[in-house]
């Protein structure tokens, strides 16, 4: 298996830049989403979005046919994700009260792609770039690069030997970085490293809190998406919660695998403005209309086009 | 052409507020009877204004002017000074912004060439676009903080309606 990879790594220089064919496109992405799931590591790294930065650490440790992983933010609030088979949840510790909040998903850095990322080549380009050093370790950089213009394309740079994403960088379309990661410091377990036990006080599996499911699902639909962007497919629809707001909302989201829109719906009693929305930066995309009886807004860490075909292919049913 | 010097350095004192009431008062009776020491003055003031970064609220000046005098310390001992000198002020001021105003006004913008069908009005945030945008982190990277949005109130077509 090291020394087909080892061909694979080769071949792959003498063509850099060019796109991979699809299969050997599916195999890197398939090596860089098993590293970041099954390998042992811990490690801090610092997360950059516009003229934010964050510090969290990081630890991750194969568990069962999944994996558990546990990210704390080092400035700011205390706030923690642990994740693990049986879910996810928030902890935010704000003076002496800890607020517990489960999780509908779990997706974070350097878990960013999904667990069969094959089809992922159908709508995203892979080219190899050149090879770099992240947090004292050899890596190479590997683009990841939409086909169309409904999706944002992402630079991660693998380690040398195991394809774990080092570093990854979300950019537009014209290659401008949208939200950066990139370790400080990592200790992999495959170097030699004994991990240390977790300092926090969890047998093997992590047992997550019993709480509140924070979601249940739809009894019935009123809302009918007609047009989605290529390759796109809904991947939940619940009915959940949210803090400050009086009535529950349906949340559907719709995905690439790599591209997460979500659609919020809630019935509105008077008419709904319709509103377009952006980040500073143009990362998130936010459009909100009426539709029936409904308000719809629809945001994503997504180009407009995508959110704004799901936005306006919104009918009632 | 000393004259007209003498003249240029009247207004420019009137401006600056440098002049005795009653010069004052004699410059001012000069403005009304001549069109071209009227826009010398107007351009003057316009030029203050640019030299300052006053260009984009000129209405404003007047409130600007009455907050300088506010800030003048206030003196307590009797003063020889003719009650007329602040009603003074105020007309060169009030004339100053009228005719500077008037200028800016005739100056065509440029956003007037925008066509006003792509006019997009800016939106207040919806109050309750906070919580989708934290509740779509879940599905989107973890321990972010939510980013700040600017809203824009847009038109849809008939048939998108």
């Amino acid at each position: 298996m090291r020394a087909a990879w080892l061909l694979l790594l080769c071949a792959a220089s003498a063509q850099a830049a060019q796109p991979l064919p699809q299969a050997e496109a599916a195999v890197w992405l398939q090596k860089m989403a098993d590293a970041s799931r099954r390998m042992t590591y811990e490690g801090v790294f610092v997360m950059r979005q516009g003229d934010t930065m964050q510090t969290l650490s990081i630890s991750n440790r194969p568990a069962g046919q999944g994996n558990d992983s546990r990210l704390v933010a080092l400035d700011g609030n205390l706030r923690e994700v642990r994740c693990s088979q049986t879910g996810a949840v928030t902890l935010v510790t704000d003076g002496s009260q800890v607020r517990t909040e489960k999780r509908l998903n779990s997706r974070h850095f350097p878990d960013l792609l999904p667990a069969n990322p094959a089809a992922l080549t159908n709508w995203y380009e892979v080219r190899l770039g050149e090879m770099a050093r992240v947090a004292g370790l050899d890596c190479r950089n590997v683009e990841i690069q939409p086909k169309d213009a409904f999706r944002w394309g992402y630079i991660l740079c693998a380690e040398k030997d195991s394809g774990l994403p080092l570093k990854a960088v979300l950019v537009n379309a014209g290659n401008q970085p949208l939200m950066q990661y990139a370790f400080a410091e990592i200790k992999l377990a495959t170097q030699g490293y004994a991990m240390k036990p977790p300092s926090w006080p969890v047998p093997r599996p992590m047992l997550l809190p019993v709480l509140p499911e924070p979601a249940r699902q739809l009894e019935s639909e009123q809302v009918v998406a007609r047009n989605l962007p290529p390759g796109y497919t809904r991947i939940a629809a619940v009915k959940r919660q949210l803090p400050n707001m009086r009535s529950e909302v349906e949340h559907w989201v719709f995905s690439d695998g790599l591209t997460h829109i979500s659609l919020f719906l809630s019935p509105s009693d008077k008419p709904v403005d319709t509103v377009k929305g952006e980040s500073p930066r143009g990362m998130v995309h936010l459009m909100r209309r009426q539709v029936g009886d409904f308000q719809a807004t629809v945001l994503g860490d997504a180009p407009w086009p995508a959110v704004e075909t799901i936005a306006m292919g919104l009918e009632p049913r | 052409m000393n004259k007209s010097h003498e003249a240029d350095d009247n207004l420019s004192a009137l401006l600056d507020g440098e002049l005795s009431d009653q010069s004052a008062q004699l410059a001012i009776r000069q403005l009304s009877g001549d069109p071209a020491a009227r826009a010398r003055f107007a351009e003057y003031c316009a030029v203050g204004d640019l030299l300052r970064g006053h260009h984009n609220d000129l209405p404003d000046l007047t409130r600007k002017v009455m907050a300088a005098l506010e800030d003048e310390p206030t003196v307590l001992a009797p003063v020889r000074k003719t009650p007329q000198r602040r009603p003074l002020l105020w007309l060169a001021a009030a004339t100053c912004a009228a005719i500077t105003w008037g200028l800016w006004s005739a100056v065509p913008r440029q956003e007037n060439a925008v066509p006003l069908a792509s006019l997009q009005t800016p939106a207040h945030p919806p109050a309750d676009v906070m919580p989708y945008l934290a509740a779509h982190q879940d599905y989107a990277q973890a321990v972010l903080t939510v980013p700040e949005m600017h809203f824009t109130r847009v038109s849809l077509s008939r048939e998108a309606r």
